[in-house]
């Protein structure tokens, strides 16, 4: 209700003022009114009043259309000071005629007071306009600051748009430093070929950001300020221009070295996945793999498993090739030593065989079985891997050369698995030099006594009779035969040397137990033997008849060449495990070595023998062969 | 007996730093108030009293203009204007120029400050009553105007104690209230209401916008005497 009548006065007041005439021009000057007629007749009025700095002001007047009034002097400017009721209005303290300005010094200017301004022309003729009349604070329009300048704050990474600090430094007429003036300063900014102005959020600040503006545009920026909780800006600074060119060029050397650095980086995964991947490969080319030694034709898987058949069959000479009799060499220069000759007839593989198992059987004096092929080496029953180390494949056919003395080959045991005698002869010998071998007597039960027979044969003592004692392998052959003695018998021969035969002659090998004996090697000298050692009962020896042995060369046939017990004599299975090595004790008239018989043994196999004891002060111990010549009584 | 005699002794020798150690936290609301904070600096004292009347001005810049905008009409503002020796604080003896402000005493300022507040804050309490009654009065007018004159109490206080600090006074009274400047008289008409209102509010601005000129003058003083003339 109260409201309603408000409006209702204001309406009134409306009309009244509108009814009072036309707004003289001019007027309220303070309020901006754009009012103008111009048809009305311009008085002389004022045209305005300013303050910079809120310690002087100024004011401007124009004649009007009062063209008799515009020669200076014509109007005098009067103002009033509302201090109190009493205040006179009192003329222009200092008049600016070519502007037609009065200015008030600060003497003259008091703020939160009203001024009051009019006209006077001659004859007190009074140009007032009751609206001209202000209070100082009301007028100050601050000066705009200076020294505007920018920077560019960053940029975006998409090189689009960028931002830019603007500084600049409050007007000097401007006293704020004592706080006389407290102003806001508006950042205004616009496109080059824009009309409108972005203006900013007022701030006391001298400095202030601007953020998005684009790359490769022309900006223009310019700025004023006003008072607080006063109406009026300041006029407008200067425009200055920003504007950031595109820096395509670091970017694009960005992206580019990005691009190589990710390039490098993947390259190097790569290269780094391939010499993982393919290590095995590099390494084998930049460090060849040194061959682990190894001998020809034996696997040293084979050790580690302990088949101990497998290996002796290929020590003997069965991996016919793949071991080269190493005795071979060993023995070249020895000219005692004799050694026992094979004929190596180069046969078929068929008839091979049959000879072969013929051989075995007739060797062995036992019946015909049949006999499985018999192996050639150790193609079939001995598999060897045959890797890089070097090895020869076990079948060598190097060595049935015939024409080269095939050096000694021994029977070879029979293979577990086949349960078979195995008797690979190197070449092999037709049958009819066979048949006139001397008979080997072996008292086995059957083939399978060679089954665990090693292929060395380690001379443990020697009989007066011509006999060599044999010791068997250290491991132990599950001896299926029991028998006590058993007599195998190797011979030899030689083609050539086949019309040589002489008389049998037998070979009588006892084996001892050696049972933790040290190992001593020997070699037989032997003569041609006499009578054979009655087979000693009972512990795992061997008599094995001493036969006579072929010479190696005919031509080169030496008397009384000992035969040479390789050390690839097979042995016959024992029962009780022999030592493969004793020690020669002494050597007796008929060129026998003596051999330390073992402790656990009862009576010593060769009870002719004198009890051992060393001779001529010797150590006892390994006798070399030069030795033996002084050992002769 | 070693422990105290060395806690007393510290105790004796940092004494005097109490008095300039001021205690920011639990004077962050009040400028003064012996009994809540009664360590201050004499600097940060003039800091606030200093943002406070600032504060107060353009509050008060801004409820004039509302009011304006509100209730006056477009012919009538000016009337403002010529009601310029008509604001009730015309009496004290304030000078209005800057030549003249220059030249008066740092005791002077404050008192002048302080007669300034003092005065208004009875009018201003009127002022709230007034805009009450008002059928339109938008909420955000009675709001400014109920801080304004809350903030003029605490801008009293804060005087006060300035005066006391810097002028080594005692206690002032406040001995312009006995004069009550503001004599309430019951407006005739709604307009004559407004128009009484809109001039109170004009007078109003110009004095706090004074009050802050003089203390911002003070502190000039107080730092750098000679740049401050």
């Amino acid at each position: 209700m109260a409201i309603h009548s408000l409006s209702c006065h204001l309406l009134l007041l409306l009309l009244m003022s509108s009814l009072d005439g036309l707004i003289k021009p001019g007027s309220a000057f303070i309020h901006d009114w754009d009012q103008r007629a111009s048809s009305v007749t311009l008085e002389p009025h004022i045209t305005g009043c300013l303050s910079r700095d809120q310690e002087t002001f100024r004011c401007w007047w124009s004649p009007g259309n009062f063209q008799n009034l515009s020669s200076s002097g014509a109007l005098r400017f009067f103002y009033l000071k509302k201090e109190s009721p009493n205040s006179q209005w009192k003329e222009c303290p200092h008049y600016i005629y070519s502007n037609r300005e009065c200015f008030f010094n600060m003497t003259y200017t008091s703020v939160w007071i009203t001024y009051c301004m009019q006209l006077r022309g001659e004859n007190n003729v009074t140009f007032y306009n009751e609206n001209d009349c202000f209070s100082v604070e009301d007028i100050v329009r601050p000066d705009p600051p200076v020294n505007l300048n920018w920077t560019v704050l960053s940029i975006s990474p998409s090189g689009v748009s960028f931002d830019v600090r603007v500084k600049w430094e409050p007007p000097p007429s401007a006293d704020m430093a004592t706080g006389w003036i407290r102003v806001h300063y508006e950042l205004q900014y616009r496109e080059r070929n824009t009309t409108k102005w972005e203006a900013l959020e007022m701030q006391p600040q001298h400095q202030q950001t601007i953020f998005g503006l684009h790359i490769g545009k022309k900006y223009e920026v310019h700025i004023r300020c006003r008072m607080i909780g006063f109406k009026k800006f300041g006029e407008l600074s200067d425009s200055i221009f920003i504007e950031v060119s595109e820096v395509e060029s670091t970017e694009t050397t960005f992206s580019f070295t990005i691009v190589v650095v990710f390039g490098i980086v993947g390259i190097l995964i790569l290269v780094m996945l391939i010499i993982v991947s393919q290590q095995h490969r590099f390494m084998k080319i930049l460090l060849p793999p040194v061959p682990a030694p190894k001998i020809k034709g034996i696997n040293a898987e084979m050790l580690k498993k302990g088949k101990l058949e497998e290996l002796n069959l290929i020590l003997s000479g069965g991996g016919m090739g793949g071991l080269p009799p190493f005795a071979a060499d060993f023995y070249q220069d020895e000219p005692w030593v004799e050694f026992i000759e094979v004929d190596a007839e180069d046969t078929d593989s068929g008839e091979k065989e049959d000879h072969q198992g013929l051989d075995t059987q007739r060797l062995l004096g036992l019946p015909q079985p049949i006999n499985q092929p018999m192996n050639i080496g150790c193609a079939n029953t001995i598999s060897f891997p045959d890797d890089d180390s070097g090895r020869a494949s076990c079948y060598d056919p190097d060595l049935l050369d015939q024409d080269t003395p095939v050096l000694v080959t021994t029977l070879l045991p029979g293979q577990p698995e086949n349960g078979e005698a195995l008797l690979d002869v190197v070449g092999g010998t037709s049958t009819p030099e066979r048949s006139e071998r001397p008979l080997v007597q072996i008292q086995t039960t059957g083939p399978q006594t060679w089954v665990n027979t090693d292929f060395y044969a380690q001379v443990s003592n020697v009989m007066p009779s011509g006999g060599v004692v044999l010791s068997p392998g250290q491991q132990l052959r599950t001896q299926e035969s029991t028998s006590s003695t058993e007599q195998e018998e190797t011979q030899k021969r030689e083609k050539d040397s086949e019309g040589e035969e002489k008389k049998e002659q037998q070979f009588e090998l006892v084996v001892v137990d050696p049972e933790g004996h040290g190992n001593a090697t020997e070699s037989i000298a032997q003569q041609a033997l006499t009578t054979p050692v009655s087979p000693i009962p009972g512990e795992g020896y061997q008599t094995i008849q001493p036969q006579q042995v072929e010479t190696r060369q005919a031509a080169a046939s030496e008397d009384n060449q000992s035969p040479y017990v390789g050390p690839e004599f097979p042995m016959a299975q024992f029962s009780v495990p022999v030592s493969d090595y004793t020690i020669v004790q002494e050597v007796d008239t008929q060129h026998s070595l003596l051999l330390h018989p073992p402790p656990h043994q009862s009576p010593p196999p060769c009870l002719p023998q004198p009890p051992p004891k060393s001779l001529f002060g010797m150590p006892v111990g390994y006798i070399t062969p030069d030795l033996l010549g002084n050992l002769s009584p | 007996m070693s422990l105290l005699t060395v806690t007393v002794s510290w105790a004796l020798l940092l004494w005097p730093c109490l008095f300039t150690v001021s205690v920011p936290l639990d004077c962050k609301d009040e400028q003064v108030s012996i009994t809540r904070c009664p360590f201050i600096s004499q600097e940060k004292l003039l800091d606030r009293v200093i943002q406070h009347a600032e504060l107060i001005s353009r509050i008060s810049e801004e409820t004039c203009s509302l009011f304006e905008e509100m209730f006056v009409p477009f012919p009538l503002r000016l009337q403002r204007n010529q009601a310029g020796y008509t604001c009730i604080t015309k009496a004290l003896p304030i000078p209005s120029s800057k030549s003249e402000i220059q030249q008066i005493s740092d005791t002077w300022l404050l008192h002048s400050v302080l007669m300034l507040v003092q005065s208004w804050i009875e009018p201003l309490i009127y002022l709230q009553t007034t805009l009450d009654q008002y059928d339109n009065a938008p909420v955000i007018l009675l709001n400014k105007t109920k801080w304004v004159s809350e903030k003029l109490i605490s801008l009293e206080q804060g005087v006060v104690v300035l005066i006391k600090k810097l002028l080594d006074e005692g206690a002032l009274t406040a001995s312009f209230s006995e004069q009550s400047l503001f004599q309430y008289e019951p407006a005739p008409d709604l307009l004559e209401s407004v128009m009484r209102d809109y001039i109170l509010l004009s007078c109003f601005k110009k004095d706090t916008h004074k009050m802050e000129i003089f203390l911002k003058l003070l502190k000039c003083r107080q730092t750098d005497k000679y740049n401050c003339a």
